[in-house]
């Protein structure tokens, strides 16, 4: 009796929890964009500044998930697949994103790259702009997102160990082949459900790409510097129309995680039997 | 000499994995690798594979020194003690990896899969999944992929370690045939005797990283030349002040001997084979080991080991026995030496 009592509890707390914490901001979120109807939502998202930085948002995702799902490929192949020195170490160094605030991560791309930085005169020697320039949001990017796909392939690739990759090896077969035949089948959900996480990430980044963006409107303003530029200025519908785009996607990354997820469980259940 | 290893010597970090391996293995012959876990049996075979480079020493196959060559050149099938089948592929594609990574055309690989297929009993398997299969079955198909890209020799780690007791005495018999039909030179590890001496036609023996005795199932089990082969083998047991025991002296250049069950005999008082040789001990504990039963007895406060097979009368915990032991090695740091009773030696009687 009063261990039923306990799990009503338990779980009563948790979807309250949820309910407040989650789910009325985003039922505030959706209803405050939709308060003065379709047509300022439609003008506030179709608005051309919105729509630049929709762009450059999208561009920012797609640069920044390609180079940290083969980083993130490379780094748990090594970390599985290899003996060698330092090899903690680089696990740890590897993870210090999830430790540091994004703010910091963007302030080390203006130290470096920025007026003030060491790499400065070489970038404008080459007439190349990093910071307050999509370059730097990018990397603010890649630098905030980096453990993401690494992450998940590492604990896969370990509970796989390296026997297949021996016997395939011992057949002759090469590299690639190895990797296409034997390792790419059984991390692809995985795989997948990393790159997952690092999109919806890259795309809510804010902090790293606040820093290094400059907030020039309509040219390294992303969605969510969008949403914070029209906020201080007091659109709020706007803002909030601006900002259900970003829920609307986040909803489907979502759906495609969960679907991620479901396969990567039943792909690991068939291990077990 | 097919195979030989030449001085080989292995460390990981300060453990040594192998201490100056060299041995020889004859075309054709089933060699079983026999030590203890941690021994370093399985390095020597990974190091045949190729898996593991040796820190020094040579490792020469059909005259050729292999060291520099990849896994993939050495002609070697390997079976590896979890079987490593290729999960998300079919039994059939898993058999036929070798042969398409060797761009065989799809005839001939069709032609060697079926094949295999049917030397293993698998047949009617082709279309299933590592997983859908037992362990019994999951080794088969281990070592027919190892066998289709016909390799000069097979190399096969712990076989039969992960499938259970009743299933594993079926396959050692079957594994022994087929090898013995395809003709292939193999090295298996095991640390299980009974297995080696079962399958095996020749036995190496290692400890710690080291060969402590290379020879016949038989030769191994009669005449060890180490002290830890005559630990190792059987269900040896250690004894400190054997000339309590009747009929043997103490010979002070070792200070231990080494029993086994089937040298001694134990006998209800009234049935005493050889009176004279015979000392009277108490059994201590019985234990039913189902074709036999095993007896502990105190003898001259000496605990020896002895078995008793069913058909006898019962002897019963507390009973007063005769024990008769014929022989013991006698065993220092270095050296084994076969003492047989002397008493029985003076009565010129027949012993094994």
């Amino acid at each position: 009796m009063r261990q039923k009592a306990v799990k009503t509890i338990i779980i009563l707390t948790c979807v309250l929890f949820v309910a407040i914490m989650l789910i009325m901001p985003l039922f505030t979120v959706i209803t405050y964009a939709f308060r003065q109807g379709f047509k300022v939502f439609f003008s506030a998202i179709a608005d051309e500044y919105a729509v630049k930085a929709l762009k450059l948002t999208l561009l920012t995702t797609v640069f920044t998930v390609t180079v940290n799902t083969v980083f993130g490929l490379f780094a748990s192949w090594s970390v599985t697949k290899f003996q060698f020195r330092g090899k903690r170490i680089l696990t740890t160094l590897i993870d210090i994103p999830f430790a540091i605030s994004p703010v910091i991560a963007g302030l080390i791309f203006i130290l470096v790259f920025g007026r003030i930085g060491w790499a400065y005169p070489l970038l404008k020697a080459y007439d190349v702009r990093i910071v307050f320039a999509a370059p730097g949001i990018i990397l603010a990017s890649i630098f905030v997102t980096l453990p993401f796909v690494s992450r998940e392939l590492t604990t896969l690739m370990q509970s796989q160990g390296s026997d297949e990759e021996e016997a395939a090896a011992l057949f002759g077969a090469k590299g690639l082949t190895i990797f296409r035949k034997v390792t790419l089948p059984h991390i692809k959900w995985g795989l997948l459900y990393g790159v997952i996480l690092c999109s919806a990430r890259a795309l809510g980044e804010f902090g790293a790409v606040s820093v290094v963006s400059g907030h020039l409107r309509g040219k390294t303003n992303t969605l969510p510097l969008h949403v914070e530029i029209l906020f201080n200025e007091f659109h709020l519908t706007a803002a909030f129309a601006v900002s259900s785009t970003l829920v609307a996607i986040a909803l489907v990354i979502l759906v495609l995680r969960n679907l991620a997820e479901y396969r990567l469980k039943k792909e690991e259940n068939a291990d077990v039997r | 000499m097919y195979v030989e290893l030449r001085g080989i010597n292995k460390k990981f970090g300060s453990f040594k994995a192998s201490d100056d391996i060299s041995f020889s293995i004859d075309k054709g012959k089933l060699v079983g690798l026999l030590g203890p876990s941690g021994s370093g049996k399985t390095t020597i075979l990974r190091m045949i594979a190729g898996l593991e480079p040796p820190d020094s020493g040579d490792v020469i196959v059909d005259g050729v020194r292999v060291n520099d060559a990849p896994p993939g050149e050495r002609g070697v099938g390997f079976v590896f003690q979890n079987y490593a089948l290729f999960r998300y592929m079919t039994v059939f594609d898993n058999i036929a990896f070798g042969l398409n990574v060797q761009k065989r055309d799809k005839k001939h690989i069709k032609e060697r899969v079926q094949e295999l297929i049917e030397l293993t009993g698998l047949s009617g398997m082709e279309k299933r999944r590592p997983h859908q299969l037992s362990g019994g079955q999951k080794q088969r198909v281990a070592f027919a992929r190892a066998l289709a890209p016909n390799p000069r020799l097979l190399l096969l780690d712990e076989p039969f370690a992960a499938i259970d007791a009743k299933v594993r005495k079926e396959l050692r018999a079957w594994l022994k045939n087929t090898i013995s039909k395809v003709g292939i030179t193999s090295v298996f590890v095991t640390h299980d005797q009974d297995e080696a001496i079962e399958v095996a036609d020749e036995i190496i023996i290692i400890n710690n990283g080291r060969i402590e005795q290379k020879g016949s199932p038989s030769e191994i089990y009669k005449s060890p030349t180490t002290p830890f082969a005559a630990r190792f083998i059987g269900q040896s047991f250690a004894v400190s002040n054997y000339d309590a025991l009747r009929g043997f002296e103490k010979d002070d250049n070792f200070p231990e001997a080494i029993l086994r069950p089937e040298f001694i005999t134990v006998s209800k008082l009234n049935a005493l084979l050889y009176p004279n040789s015979t000392q009277d001990g108490v059994v201590e504990n019985v234990f039913f080991r189902g074709n036999l039963s095993e007896l502990r007895v105190d003898v001259a406060g000496v605990k020896i080991s002895a078995y008793r097979s069913l058909e006898d009368d019962e002897i019963y915990v507390g009973e007063k026995v005769g024990a008769l032991i014929y022989q013991l090695f006698l065993v220092n740091d270095r050296e084994v030496k076969l003492i047989r009773n002397s008493l029985l030696r003076d009565e010129n009687s027949v012993f094994i």
